[in-house]
């Protein structure tokens, strides 16, 4: 008796618990889609009002005209796609090596991979952007999508190694014994089994891209090449800077953030099989 | 250029085209110089990697070090200055300190309890309850939107007039105070961001937290239990131990993230007096003030900072950190 009631409690405890840190969550977002559908009149209602009566939808199509916002749309796409493609060939290429090959200096190279993961990235902005500066890169796309080539995110290269590590060895000897080559191996049969890694880090890096704000800021100057995150700094900074008008910048985030939620429920495992495979196995 | 799109379309083909071929020349060049087939392999496969290492981290380090006793602004060469840009930062500039007090108290603050936070969110994910899975998903929803998304959102509730003030309004009547204004008090902005990082809580650390409590053997608590332990006792001799390496990773990594917060500030408007994030004062030397020198020197100022915060934290943590399989001298 004694030992259900006490059960029961932790029970209790728990949905409580989890009910709260989901308020924590859910309030704000709510607010944030509330204010979005309420005319500019309503901001600063007191008490808050949660639901907007009647809410206006015509809000979205008003804050989308105000600035190229399908413009940006397309650019935040053009980059993402083209730098997460580069990224995902390039680090599973580098993994496999790391994984597969004997060679000397391989685990001090390593190491330095993971060292690199914790360099701070604020000193090489400025030698970087002076590279891309003098091969006269600056305000076009080049610099957030061509070098990715180099192997963006060394996290990357070690989860995808971490996974490469699980396969077992027989399944390439038997290639080799059949007489493939190191571009076959990895095209027909890693490539096939390493499938779930590569959706995990897709999806990392779809997200990444999309939300990256520090590089567009630096390499891009006009509003024709403005990705979305842009478009909602510049609109910030001019449109709505004497008088913040919220219900269009949170009509804007919400779009914003609308893809990849999607892409987050449509893909949740493998997003947390991502982190999962780089934080634990280590 | 007309089309902005073909314009990067080519050069992006012809970079991954061309870092293919290279990687097929190193590899047919230590074949010819009869290097092992795997040595050959390995290095032609590791090469992105390794190109990118050398032009876009130890290039830039070495240079931006260079720079950093330099005068530079873009346009004329860059002139060497011996070690001015220093000592006008310790001594001279006058935002620099509140920058770096605001930076150091936000990392040191924000990151052990948003540790602690997700510590304590993974052990209540961590219970096998019904509709788990569920919650799961929903308490990792504010690590996938963007940060801009999320800093104005955060900006508008705290706005005067916005959300919290609003349903604090009976507390400061009650009180019989004048409503917080959060971000735009200088005294209230690095308690602000702090509250704001609370909702990096959920997300990314969670995830990782909840995967290496899942990963403590149950045996090891059941034989505890039954030896007499109660529940604190196995969760700070058994679970904590056990999953120290993965709060070990969290940590510093959140030192290093939190050291170079930039999206969130750019989007939250602050009185300058209350300092600036140095990530974005460097940004704003180099970029719009185009003291690239200068910003240089913030920067590897700042990373000097984060590799001394990041040895303290290792260092403190060599003493407690439990890896599997190692042997310890007492």
């Amino acid at each position: 008796m004694n030992r259900k009631l006490s059960d029961l409690i932790k029970g209790f405890l728990t949905y409580f618990l989890l009910t709260l840190g989901a308020a924590v969550i859910v309030v704000p977002l709510f607010w944030m889609v509330s204010t979005s559908l309420k005319g500019s009149d309503a901001l600063f209602t007191y008490p808050p009002d949660w639901i907007p009566r009647p809410p206006v939808w015509r809000n979205y199509v008003d804050a989308w005209r105000m600035l190229p916002f399908g413009r940006f749309l397309l650019n935040t796409l053009f980059i993402t796609v083209l730098a997460m493609a580069a990224e995902l060939l390039t680090t599973s290429l580098v993994a496999f090596g790391f994984a597969r090959f004997q060679f000397r200096g391989r685990d001090t190279l390593f190491f330095i991979l993971l060292c690199t993961m914790m360099l701070p990235g604020v000193v090489t902005m400025i030698p970087s952007f002076m590279i891309w500066a003098r091969l006269k890169q600056v305000d076009t796309f080049v610099p957030l999508t061509v070098g990715a080539w180099f192997a963006w995110g060394p996290a990357y290269i070690f989860m995808m190694r971490q996974f490469f590590l699980t396969i077992p060895r027989e399944m390439e000897e038997a290639a080799i014994i059949d007489g493939a080559n190191i571009v076959q191996i990895y095209w027909h049969i890693m490539l096939p089994l390493i499938r779930p890694a590569l959706l995990a880090i897709g999806v990392l890096a779809f997200q990444g891209n999309w939300n990256n704000f520090q590089s567009p800021l630096i390499y891009l100057h006009s509003t024709d090449h403005f990705p979305l995150i842009l478009g909602l700094k510049f609109f910030e900074q001019s449109l709505s800077k004497e008088a913040p008008m919220w219900n269009y910048m949170m009509a804007i985030s919400v779009l914003m953030a609308l893809p990849i939620l999607g892409l987050f429920f449509a893909a949740q495992r493998y997003f947390i099989e991502g982190l999962n495979v780089g934080a634990t196995k280590g | 250029m007309s089309n902005p799109y073909l314009y990067t379309l080519v050069r992006w083909v012809a970079v991954g085209v061309g870092m293919l071929l290279l990687m097929l020349l190193t590899y047919g060049l230590l074949r010819a110089f009869r290097a092992r087939r795997s040595t050959a392999a390995g290095y032609a496969l590791i090469l992105p990697w390794l190109l990118g290492l050398i032009i876009w981290q130890l290039f830039p380090i070495l240079y931006s070090l260079y720079l950093s006793f330099t005068a530079y602004d873009v346009l004329t060469p860059p002139r060497w200055v011996g070690l001015k840009n220093y000592v006008d930062m310790f001594t001279r500039d006058t935002r620099f300190w509140p920058s770096v007090r605001l930076t150091v108290l936000y990392s040191v603050i924000s990151v052990p309890l948003g540790v602690l936070g997700a510590l304590g969110t993974a052990s209540l994910l961590a219970r096998e309850v019904r509709g788990i899975g569920f919650w799961r998903t929903l308490y990792y929803v504010p690590a996938v939107l963007p940060a801009a998304a999320t800093a104005l959102l955060w900006r508008w509730m705290f706005a005067s007039r916005g959300l919290i003030n609003s349903l604090l309004s009976p507390v400061y009547r009650l009180l019989n105070m004048e409503p917080l204004s959060w971000f735009s008090d200088e005294r209230l902005v690095l308690p602000s961001f702090i509250i704001m990082s609370f909702w990096g809580v959920f997300g990314a650390n969670t995830v990782i937290l909840l995967a290496a409590l899942k990963n403590v053997p149950k045996e090891l608590k059941e034989a505890a239990l039954v030896d007499g332990a109660g529940p604190w006792t196995v969760f700070s001799r058994i679970t904590v131990p056990m999953i120290s390496p993965a709060l070990l990773y969290v940590t510093i990594m959140g030192v290093i993230g939190a050291m170079q917060n930039f999206t969130a500030p750019l989007f939250i408007a602050t009185p300058s007096s209350a300092g600036t994030f140095l990530n974005v004062y460097v940004y704003q030397q180099g970029f719009t003030q185009f003291k690239m020198g200068y910003a240089s020197a913030v920067a590897w100022f700042l990373m000097v900072l984060i590799l001394i915060l990041t040895a303290i934290v290792w260092k403190w943590s060599d003493a407690y950190v439990y890896y599997e399989g190692e042997l310890r001298q007492r």
